[in-house]
């Protein structure tokens, strides 16, 4: 099989098994109860006509943006003192290691309590799982960082914090970005579970702030429209993708050394 | 220049050397300021719910210890064994499909020409994601957090599986098949222990995934488990007891996933690969 053959054969693979779905889901009837890929796409048409997708889609963004920014500037310090310092590293990786092991969206109830229902409670769950990422990837950065470099620096007479700025900045950059990456990818993961747990769980009449999670329990609970669902789900794939993609470029970009 | 790398790797070693003959005492050390990190955070907690003065909304820490204890006479056991069962389930169904799906790929072509691209476009689709189709395809029980376990483990196992069957030196293979091995002998013998290091740092990935997926699926679709008894103990506002669960939650994953990377050390304890997979 040639490069070409391979990359082409799915194509009409993949185009037969919609084509056979349609055909399966209208032949059977029950057009309320199964998705199917003309339905979804009309979903697809009708939501994005209205702009309920788009609010809910930017909603969601939004705070897992905030959440991600708040998680590096809380993680990367916390980082950098772990990986420098052995006494603060060995005082703190049992505690960063065991809070890292609950699962973000346990906290919800707590958060809920703590923060509301207005998209607080959704934004904490946020930070607390794209905090570890990047304190774990920092900590790795920073010890990385080639040791002949620094004490080159310091030999030439550079200050602590110049050799901060030009010696371990730029070689712990490559992996502090990959720690970001994997941040926002939690941080997006985490989002859409705590919005989803919150509309499931907490009765509050629409009350609370609206993103794709909330939009996907309506479309479960109240509306029952299957394909909308589907189209949401896809929405979420595309977005993963997307942060994933727009990362690595950035992180190509920013350490074009690597 | 010569001298001075070398005097610097000299250095470097004895540091090293020194290292290690503190190596027994650093131990203790290591676990005292662990002690200490935790008495400090402990006094953090008590101290802001002393200030804030308000059981419900920052339960204190002997209030939850002791909640905690209770809770082991009381619903816990019974919660963990559900969690663990999801958990069991879900992770092993998940484990094999992804091994034997990667096997297959790894023997014919045109099943991995096909089978690569849906996991690409799956692969993005967080098992979060399908949450509400799974409730709406098991309805409320122990189908939603399984079903989600299962796939959310699929993934880390078949990807690193497949990269490690095809990173096996293919003169080994070469070698085995011209001492006259079978097929079946060269799978069992060669290409599985090869790509054991791999497989096993895919697995261990899986259960990180799984993991949060199980605590997810519980916590939204399920009517058992750890996830399921944070909310119900939150409709009674019993808020020490939800604090409770999720510190259980935390132990537990913690105690699994020191399993996993020990049992990879073990197993792989000849593979630099699979130590360093490790960390």
């Amino acid at each position: 099989m040639t490069d070409a053959q391979r990359r082409w054969l799915p194509l009409p693979f993949f185009a037969t098994v919609l084509v056979l779905w349609e055909f399966a889901v209208r032949q059977s009837g029950q057009l309320a109860l199964y998705p199917y890929p003309s339905g979804v796409l009309r979903a697809a048409i009708r939501t994005i006509g209205d702009g309920s997708l788009l609010a809910a889609t930017s909603g969601s963004l939004y705070r897992v943006l905030l959440g991600f920014s708040i998680a590096g500037l809380l993680g990367i310090p916390l980082g950098v003192l772990m990986g420098s310092l052995q006494p603060v590293n060995r005082a703190m990786s049992p505690i960063i290691d065991s809070l890292r092991s609950i699962a973000p969206i346990a906290w919800i109830p707590m958060a809920l309590l703590w923060l509301g229902i207005r998209g607080n409670a959704a934004l904490f769950i946020v930070t607390y799982a794209a905090f570890f990422p990047f304190v774990v990837n920092t900590i790795q950065a920073v010890r990385l960082v080639d040791r002949n470099l620094v004490n080159a620096a310091r030999a030439l007479g550079a200050s602590r914090a110049l050799i901060a700025r030009t010696v371990i900045l730029p070689g712990s950059l490559p992996v502090i970005l990959t720690g970001a990456r994997i941040s926002l990818a939690f941080a997006w993961g985490a989002i859409i579970a705590a919005e989803l747990a919150m509309g499931i769980k907490v009765s509050a009449g629409g009350s609370g702030a609206v993103g794709l999670g909330q939009l996907m329990v309506s479309t479960l609970y109240i509306r029952r429209d299957v394909n909308a669902l589907v189209l949401y789900m896809i929405v979420v794939g595309i977005i993963s993708f997307m942060i994933d993609l727009l990362m690595r470029r950035l992180q190509r970009n920013l350490t074009p050394w690597r | 220049m010569e001298h001075e790398t070398s005097s610097l790797a000299m250095r470097s070693r004895v540091e090293s050397v020194a290292m290690r003959d503190r190596g027994s005492w650093t131990h203790s050390l290591r676990r005292g300021e662990f002690v200490l990190a935790l008495a400090a955070i402990v006094a953090v907690w008590q101290m802001v719910s002393v200030s804030v003065n308000n059981k419900t909304l920052v339960p204190p820490p002997l209030l939850v210890l002791d909640a905690w204890i209770g809770l082991w006479a009381a619903e816990l056991p019974g919660d963990i064994l559900a969690s663990l069962v999801h958990l069991g389930v879900g992770y092993g169904l998940g484990i094999a499909a992804g091994l034997a799906l990667a096997l297959l790929a790894a023997r014919f072509l045109l099943f991995e020409a096909i089978i690569d691209p849906m996991v690409e476009i799956l692969r993005p689709i967080s098992a979060i994601a399908w949450i509400p189709i799974a409730i709406l395809m098991f309805g409320i029980g122990r189908g939603v957090p399984i079903f989600l376990i299962f796939y959310a483990a699929i993934f880390p196992v078949f990807i690193n599986t497949l990269a490690g069957i095809k990173q096996v030196d293919p003169h080994l293979l070469q070698a085995a098949q011209m001492l006259g091995a079978s097929r079946r002998m060269i799978v069992t013998h060669v290409v599985m222990p090869a790509a054991l290091p791999l497989i096993l740092a895919g697995a261990r990935l899986s259960l990180g995934v799984a993991w949060m997926a199980m605590v997810a699926g519980e916590l939204t679709g399920a009517d058992s488990g750890l996830g399921w008894r944070i909310f119900w103990y939150q409709e009674f506002f019993a808020m020490d007891k939800v604090m409770a669960v999720i510190l259980t939650i935390g132990i537990l994953g913690y105690i699994l996933d020191t399993l996993l990377r020990w049992l990879q050390a073990r197993i792989t304890r000849w593979s630099q690969d699979g130590s360093e997979a490790g960390r």
